[in-house]
């Protein structure tokens, strides 16, 4: 029994380091195989074009990351990025075929962010009004996608809009370095907005416990309406690196975009019952997915293939999510 | 034939880092009332999560009726006729009372289908035999605490259970409901069946067992026959010092001034128009059945819950408070009775829950400054004497007493003028009690003023200045110090 102490001692090290830093070692791991696999992996091309692609999700996964942070969903970013997607694209097209002003794409960046903002809002005013839970976003959010869904295809017509606008400045904002310095940047905001102001005290705590919160003279329901507002509006931010980068807009554009968001989100840590996890989860839970996703097509695997893979990692990360809750309660009642 | 129902015979259970049980040696005689008392992790719980086979021990063994036994589960405990009750229902809410009694082992014909005749037949007659009459048809979500309580009773009846441990059965129950209980378990006596009876109120234990067992630390200390015993001397035995079990004195003065006051307030179907005013430096009791609307009452007062008639006066200035952060805003606290669920964030650290409630002051232009709560939060530990190892710590780790103690120390962190606590020592020991009292006085003689809400009638008569009593969500009356007296105070809230 001498040896007894001590080996719990390291086991529960072990288990705090995998608690810790699991999905970041699994990360170093894919990296690491694909590029023995595939030496053309971890060129500066392929690198910098997966990046670019991980910042669309990125920025729409931010967000998602907010409102999941207070226990809640948000299911309807995807349509915001198409509604956002059509808008924005039309109204550079209308008003932007004189050329060189930078002027007008702020103006419009603005703008789709405000649209965003408010659609969030709304999101939020609905499920606050009826004091929703986590059963309740759900249903409300989806509610919402499928309303915005139909506005950007009525905007639209059902048609897919190409770019046909001069200015250069929005042509840059999906290009190059630029997205990626744009989902760092938005990351690095939010993150100091959760963890050094406030407000984001505040919404942290109300995800751990939202009565608790309450009853703590905590504004809950402008918070979290507030919170639905900021993941609308990343989802718009969204939709402007991605049109400009394909230079058109679909009115399906971010059909699907709120499933591999959270996907991200849970896949990075961050509990779906809320008050756990953060910015940094996300940042290395889209880098997984993403990093995932280009290994397996760099290495060859067949499309279809890829999804069981993609469907298993969000299982797991689900599976370890409930075992470390657990293990956390086994310490608490120790 | 056995002298004992059960023996346990030189227990120990060890957790990780603690001895929760020590060679524990324990036997119960056939059919008395056995109760078992001791501070928050004495080690009661652990006893009985192993008689029910909900843990196995380390070492040594139990012994029923003669034969020694091994419970690898719940399942082999049940099938030795052990069944406890904890203090946690275990019901299915949507399922109607005879299902509950027989809930996995529901009767069936040959052909498989449940023969609900008999199901309803001898479900009725085990809540007959316990003296009561409902329908077994009834959804258990429709009962009452204490119908609830007797659904359970009569699912351990149902698998013949011989001996029923009561893990703190009358923490939710009021006084009338309590004397039913009392009248079950006189009947389960009489039908020779055991009962053991863990509870924190001394008070029940002398009028409804034969048998007191003491545990401290993970030890027996005494087992005596309950009419040899009193309750002086179990409180040493439990505490291991003699506590003066006075309330603490109180040097300072109630002041003229009035702080707050409530004229006619009324807030849905719970409360009617009462009215009253708190001074400077006062603790106003607040007396009452749970479900009189006494929560309701003070949940309105703090704005958690719309007041429909009436007006609130704070500092002789009328205030319209319509949410909680309006009523921190007029310096209005609330410690409500439910630590777990609506006092604390659990699984948050003991700074995080006491700052939250004024973050402005731990920050800079809204920047939280992690150095500055950490440092605060330590401040309040050391004030309040909360043990613990670091600020950081979670506050599930903590024991009952301090964790009450985190949520005091959030709205003292909050510095509001009145503090209103709803059952402030519900489930906390003995001496974390006497220091959360010595804490009350030391605030109203700072000039805060104090509203507490306690089902502990002593308690009330103990603590507060003057006692406002209320009954199905009237003021019935209020006592001044020299007026208070326990029979008076019940008499209101009962009739």
């Amino acid at each position: 029994m001498a040896g007894g102490p001590q080996k719990l001692k390291f086991w529960s090290r072990i288990t705090i380091v995998l608690r810790s830093y699991g999905v970041l070692i699994g990360l170093v791991l894919i990296i690491v195989i694909a590029s023995i696999m595939e030496p053309t992996f971890l060129t500066a091309n392929n690198v910098l074009n997966m990046l670019r692609q991980a910042s669309v999700i990125g920025i729409v996964s931010l967000g998602v990351t907010f409102v999941m942070m207070t226990g809640g969903m948000d299911l309807s970013v995807g349509a915001i990025v198409s509604l956002c997607s059509v808008v924005a694209i039309r109204m550079m097209n209308t008003y932007g075929q004189t050329g060189g002003s930078s002027a007008l794409t702020l103006v419009v960046v603005a703008l789709i962010a405000a649209i965003g903002f408010l659609i969030g809002l709304v999101n939020g005013s609905i499920i606050t009004s009826i004091n929703g839970r986590l059963g309740e976003t759900f249903i409300i959010t989806y509610g919402m996608q499928i309303v915005v869904a139909s506005l950007a295809l009525l905007y639209s017509g059902g048609q897919f809009i190409t770019g046909t606008f001069t200015d250069g400045l929005y042509q840059q904002l999906g290009t190059g370095l630029f997205p990626i310095f744009l989902f760092l940047a938005i990351a690095l905001v939010m993150h100091a907005v959760l963890t050094y102001t406030t407000f984001g005290k505040q919404i942290c705590f109300i995800g751990a416990n939202m009565e608790c919160a309450r009853m703590s003279g905590i504004k809950v329901r402008l918070l979290r309406t507030i919170t639905y507002g900021i993941c609308g509006m990343t989802a718009a931010l969204s939709a402007i690196v991605v049109t400009s980068r394909v230079f058109s807009a679909s009115p399906l554009q971010g059909n699907g975009y709120e499933l591999e968001a959270i996907a991200a989100v849970v896949v990075g840590g961050t509990s779906q019952s809320g008050g756990n996890g953060g910015i940094v989860n996300t940042i290395i839970g889209v880098l997984v997915l993403s990093v995932l996703g280009n290994a397996l097509n760099v290495v060859g695997v067949d499309a279809n293939a890829q999804l069981l893979v993609r469907g298993g990692i969000i299982i797991v990360a689900v599976a370890l999510d409930m075992w470390n809750k657990k293990t956390a309660q086994r310490m608490a009642t120790i | 034939m056995n002298r004992y129902a059960l023996e346990m015979r030189d227990i120990t259970k060890l957790f990780p880092g603690v001895r929760a049980l020590d060679s524990v040696s324990f036997t119960v005689s056939p059919g008395e009332v056995h109760a078992l008392v001791g501070e928050n992790g004495a080690g009661k719980s652990t006893l009985m999560n192993i008689l029910s086979g909900v843990f196995q021990p380390d070492s040594g063994s139990i012994i029923i009726d003669g034969k020694e036994r091994v419970f690898k589960g719940t399942k082999d405990a049940e099938s030795c006729g052990i069944s406890l009750i904890h203090q946690e229902f275990n019901l299915v809410n949507s399922l109607s009372v005879a299902e509950n009694i027989y809930l996995g082992y529901l009767h069936t014909h040959k052909g498989g289908f449940v023969d609900w005749k008999y199901v309803r037949e001898s479900a009725s007659k085990l809540i007959q035999d316990l003296g009561f009459n409902f329908s077994v048809r009834q959804r258990v979500e429709d009962l009452s605490i204490a119908e609830k309580q007797l659904v359970e009773i009569a699912k351990a009846l149902s698998v013949n259970a011989q001996i029923i441990g009561m893990d703190e059965p009358t923490s939710s129950l009021t006084q009338k409901e309590i004397d039913k209980l009392f009248t079950i378990i006189n009947r389960l006596r009489e039908q020779g069946i055991t009962v053991i009876y863990i509870s924190h109120k001394l008070e029940e234990v002398f009028s409804i067992s034969d048998t007191i067992t003491v545990l401290r630390d993970g030890q027996i200390i005494d087992t005596k026959a309950t009419k040899d015993t009193s309750n002086a001397e179990l409180i040493a035995k439990m505490v291991g010092r003699p506590v003066d079990m006075n309330y603490p004195q109180r040097s300072s003065k109630v002041q003229d001034e009035v702080v707050l006051e409530a004229d006619n307030i009324s807030c849905a179907s719970y409360v009617k128009d009462v009215s009253f005013t708190l001074h400077k430096g006062e603790i106003l009791g607040i007396a009452g059945l749970v479900g009189s609307g006494r929560t309701e009452l003070v949940e309105a007062i703090f704005g958690a819950r719309p007041l429909q008639g009436g007006s609130l006066l704070v500092h002789g200035k009328k205030v319209n408070i319509g949410n909680t952060s309006q009523g921190k805003a007029c310096s209005i606290g609330l410690v409500t009775e439910d630590r777990k669920e609506t006092g604390l964030a659990l699984h948050y650290s003991i700074t995080d829950n006491i700052v939250i409630s004024n973050l402005p002051r731990v920050s800079k232009k809204g920047v939280y400054s992690r150095a500055m709560a950490q440092k605060s939060a330590a401040q309040s530990v050391k004030d309040l004497g909360i043990r613990t190892p670091s600020t950081k710590q979670s506050v599930i780790n903590l024991s009952g007493g301090n964790q009450q103690k985190v949520v005091l120390a959030k709205w003292l962190f909050s510095d509001v003028d009145i503090l209103i606590m709803d059952e402030p020592t519900r489930g906390i020991d003995v001496g974390a009690k006497y220091e959360i009292y010595l804490l009350m006085n030391s605030l109203v003689a700072q000039g805060k003023s104090i509203i507490m809400i306690s089902s502990e009638l002593p308690e009330v008569l103990g603590m507060s200045d003057r006692v406002m009593v209320i009954n199905k969500g009237r003021k019935k009356g209020e006592l001044a110090a020299d007026e208070m007296h326990a029979e008076g105070v019940m008499r209101m809230a009962l009739l």
